[in-house]
């Protein structure tokens, strides 16, 4: 998720695109067929047009859709073991893509402190907002972290890599665990200093700096998404077609 | 030289929050780099949950050494969940995940979080979180294929699905996960007691 | 008002940092500087003030520390939080959002402030701590001062009463020690109550009202500025403490008439991400040289060391060694860094271990001999964690002179340092460049520069400058490049 701001575009609830996520995950698990999850995606790459992502759900598209003809394929002419295999994968894939590609576009137009808000509106305990919001702060330390252990390993003749494993196990394994792991220590121990000291332990409910609100496009948006689960549902039932 | 004062008292602190938060973060990233690779791969897909539970270890009994509370681990789980599930996972993959922290962190309990053997057995019934969504896919292929051959299901597909070969399958996907957490989680006792108890980072 | 009653303190299992007998009123609007030797206990004084102790850290605690008469030990950490705003060391390890605008307002949310009154306030900070230029950006791209800034900016909304700093000055940079200043010299005018812990005194001699010398524990000297001031140099460097004045601060090693050159850069231009960072370098360093590094930050400094080291790929020209090209991987070889943050580069579970980590046929008399010479042989059991942040650099150290690495680089070795572990670095460089090892250091540290390096190079706008020698002659070019001013300006 990024800290800046997104000037274009549309702008919707942290909780709005929440909601997406979760109608997106029953729409591909009922999804009639193939043609319904395609729609799916375009349906998806519609709402991250609108959020001026044009080259993410072109590509999002277009891939989708060279794996959709894989698809077909695959079953029309594979057999045996290899066919159940890739069943059991593509069915991962299929299920998992339209997911994905909203949750990219979720993940890129969502600031930490909104979806920290978001959780604050709809009252989740601050047992699960602390630990949370330090996951998400914590991600980015990682990879400086890395950076210089990588640079502490070559410098020590350890090489880095998959082949630096393979030749020196225990080696490679203390030098990647153990300062990573120091040093989170350490971040525990000072972050919670700096937290306490600003007052995080106060009982009452934080406010929040960042105000999120549903407004008429986050309703238009979630009820589009709604309509066409039970779309499926109808379709999946008989009702119609 | 940071330990706290109220450490004795039950509820988990700021500083429980903290830590758990910043584990969680590496172990999330650490078992995505395990599981990355597995996951994209048609024909090592099961091993998934086994590339996901091989670099965790260390850092999930550090997290118990630290903390060595109730609740954290069902925290962690809760976490890994809402993440997996916005990142677009599968839905079982993240229920799954959450479901196993729970089992996990009471399994942690019954030897007050200080247990080793217990700490390693919930680190690798933790690790078989990753295995919920091909738990869905076993017990219903057809509704897994559906999506992808309509409504009409073939034969073929459910006889190949009965065949004893997928049996296997499961079975591996199961040995080759608990073997491999079983592992990361002897390196990680290794390791706890080598270095991060000497270097008095434990609680 | 702040009050320590006969205070005794002493940390669970530790022996350093503890307190015994301390009396000490502050009223306020006093500006109160704490000084004296690591592990005297000056930033357990601050940790008394702003209840870290007794409801963080462990320990023993004897007497009674009030707040405007109420006992700090018994009002709950949130309420403290309130009148009492703490800014760190590590500006990296305290900051709770991704985000600048958020840290700013963590504070005023945990206090549960409605919304509009929120952006009111933060609006409010940015305006008097001048930091537009910091609003809504992600706060993994700042640099380590103004990373500081907004942990400044994120109390300083919160509008405490007292204000805490505990060596904020560690990781800072010239430009932003003056920055800081200025905040400080702000909430002094604003009637603020300031207690500081630090071991840079320079920067605070115009705005502390008391000093306070400490010296295991207790207090054994109560300074008004003016008294510090005419402390003799031999007597301030006897109490372990740090000039009070970069004006009196001179290069003390003769120049020494150039050596052969063992390494020389020819053209080297170093790009990251594609982008130019630095270009046509040239640069001859001989044996036994000890060359400091400066610049802004982002002129290239970290590119160039990890350059130098062989880390950094994309570079184009020549780097000589002994007249012949050597190649990235061979520089890999010769060099060692040593970190601002050691830890990273510490790998084994004891300082022995340690010392042969990833040697195949660890030679036991050489490792033993650096030990000693090093003064680390009683640690040689002891987890490097466990040391304190002088001794883990020696053990970096150790580690280069066992490999036999001939080109060193050391990134800021004296951040957080008080004067009597500057000095032994400094000495551990002069012994390193006896035997003839090639020292870069990047360094803001003038007092540090004037005490090892022989030169200095400039880095700015991707270009070098200048190449300065550590001499008399040079000295207002020096200052210049340091940013030391008489203090008065600005």
């Amino acid at each position: 998720m990024s800290g800046n701001r997104h000037k274009k575009g549309l702008w919707l609830d942290p909780r709005a695109k929440l909601f997406l996520i979760l109608m997106c995950v029953l729409s591909s698990m009922f999804a009639p067929s193939l043609a319904y999850q395609f729609v799916l995606v375009m349906l998806i790459a519609v709402l991250g047009a609108f959020f001026g992502k044009w080259k993410y759900v072109i590509k999002a598209v277009c891939f989708y859709a060279v794996i959709c003809a894989l698809t077909v394929w695959i079953m029309a002419e594979m057999t045996g073991t290899l066919r159940t295999m890739f069943i059991a994968f593509l069915g991962l894939f299929h299920k998992v893509y339209a997911c994905g590609t909203l949750a990219g576009i979720v993940l890129t137009t969502t600031k930490v402190n909104e979806f920290l808000s978001a959780m604050n509106r709809v009252h989740a305990p601050k047992k699960l907002v602390i630990p949370m919001a330090v996951m998400l702060r914590y991600i980015p330390t990682i990879q400086e972290d890395w950076r210089y252990i990588t640079d502490a390993m070559r410098m020590r003749d350890v090489s880095p890599s998959l082949a630096g494993f393979l030749t020196h196990p225990g080696m490679t394994v203390e030098c990647i665990y153990v300062p990573l792991l120091m040093a989170a220590s350490k971040a525990a121990d000072d972050l919670s200093v700096a937290s306490v000291t600003r007052g995080i332990e106060n009982p009452n409910p934080r406010t929040c700096l960042v105000q999120i609100k549903c407004g008429i496009s986050d309703w238009g948006v979630m009820a589009v998404a709604v309509a066409y689960l039970i779309f499926e549902l109808c379709v999946r039932g008989g009702v119609i077609g | 030289m940071s330990n706290q004062v109220n450490s004795m008292n039950k509820g988990l602190t700021v500083k429980d929050l903290v830590t758990t938060g910043i584990f969680t973060a590496l172990l999330f990233v650490f078992v995505l780099v395990g599981g990355v690779f597995f996951a994209t791969n048609p024909v090592l897909t099961f091993f998934m949950p086994a590339g996901g539970g091989l670099l965790a270890g260390p850092i999930y009994l550090l997290l118990i050494a630290k903390v060595h509370k109730r609740w954290s681990l069902s925290i962690m789980g809760v976490i890994m969940g809402i993440i997996w599930f916005v990142t677009g996972m599968h839905w079982a993959f993240a229920l799954g995940y959450l479901i196993m922290a729970i089992v996990a962190d009471f399994v942690a309990g019954a030897g007050q979080y200080k247990s080793k053997k217990l700490n390693s057995l919930s680190y690798v019934l933790f690790s078989l979180g990753g295995t919920g969504s091909y738990i869905v896919f076993f017990a219903d292929p057809n509704g897994w294929a559906q999506t992808m051959l309509g409504n009409g299901t073939e034969q073929s597909y459910i006889d190949t699905m009965q065949a004893t070969a997928n049996t296997g399958i499961l079975i591996a996907m199961f040995a080759a996960a608990i073997i491999t957490s079983a592992i990361s989680a002897f390196v990680g006792c290794k390791m706890l007691k080598k270095q991060f108890e000497k270097a008095g980072i434990t609680a | 008002m702040i009050e320590f009653e006969n205070v005794s303190f002493s940390y669970t299992g530790q022996e350093h940092g503890g307190l015994r007998d301390i009396n000490l009123k502050i009223s306020d609007g006093e500006f109160v500087l704490f000084c004296g030797r690591s592990g005297c206990g000056k930033t357990t004084i601050t940790r008394l003030v702003n209840g870290l102790i007794p409801q963080f850290y462990q320990g023993e605690l004897h007497g009674r520390v009030l707040v405007d008469g109420q006992e700090i030990s018994n009002i709950p950490m949130y309420q403290i939080a309130a009148k009492v705003g703490s800014v760190f060391q590590n500006p990296r390890t305290q900051f709770f959002n991704v985000d600048t605008d958020s840290e700013i307002a963590f504070g005023i949310e945990n206090e549960a402030r409605p919304p509009e009154k929120l952006a009111e306030r933060v609006e409010q900070t940015t305006e008097d701590l001048h930091i537009q230029k910091l609003r809504n950006r992600n706060i993994f791209e700042l640099s380590g001062g103004e990373k500081q800034k907004i942990a400044f900016a994120s109390v300083y909304a919160m509008n405490p009463h007292i204000y805490l700093l505990d060596e904020p000055s560690s990781n800072l940079d010239m430009t932003s020690i003056q920055e800081l200043k200025e905040h400080l010299r702000l909430i002094k005018k604003q009637g603020k109550t300031v207690l500081i812990a630090e071991h840079r005194l320079y920067y605070l001699m115009e705005l502390a009202d008391r000093i306070v010398y400490l010296e295991k524990g207790e207090i054994k000297g109560i300074y008004t500025p003016e008294e510090f001031w005419q402390l003799s140099e031999p007597d301030r460097e006897h109490m372990g403490l740090r000039a009070v004045d970069l004006q009196a601060v001179f290069p003390q090693k003769a120049h020494l008439p150039a050596p052969t050159p063992v390494l020389e850069l020819r053209n080297v231009t170093l790009r990251y991400k594609k982008q130019t960072i630095l270009h046509d370098i040239e640069l001859s360093a001989g044996k036994g040289e000890v060359i400091g590094v400066v610049g802004h930050n982002g002129a290239g400094k970290t590119t160039f060391s990890r350059a130098l080291c062989g880390l950094h790929k994309d570079c184009d020209g020549q780097f000589l060694w002994e007249s012949e090209p050597i190649e990235r991987k061979e520089r890999l070889k010769r060099s060692y860094m040593v970190m601002q943050d050691v830890n990273y580069e510490l790998f084994a579970d004891s300082v022995e271990a340690e010392c042969s980590f990833g040697i195949r046929n660890p030679d036991q008399t050489l490792v033993n001999a650096t030990l000693e010479e090093l003064g680390l042989t009683q640690y040689r059991e002891r987890h490097p964690n466990t040391l304190s942040g002088g001794q883990k650099q020696r053990v970096a150290v150790a580690v280069s002179m066992i490999c036999g690495k001939d080109l060193l680089v050391f990134d800021e070795p004296t951040s957080g340092l008080d004067f009597d572990s500057m000095t032994q670095v400094a000495g551990l460089i002069r012994r390193l460049s006896n035997m003839g090892k090639v020292i870069f250091i990047v360094t803001h540290d003038f007092e540090f520069v004037c005490r090892t390096c022989s030169r200095v190079l400039h880095f700015d706008e991707g270009e070098m400058p200048d190449d300065v020698p550590v001499t008399m002659d040079a000295l207002p070019k020096l200052r210049e490049l340091f940013s030391v001013s008489d203090g008065k300006e600005r």
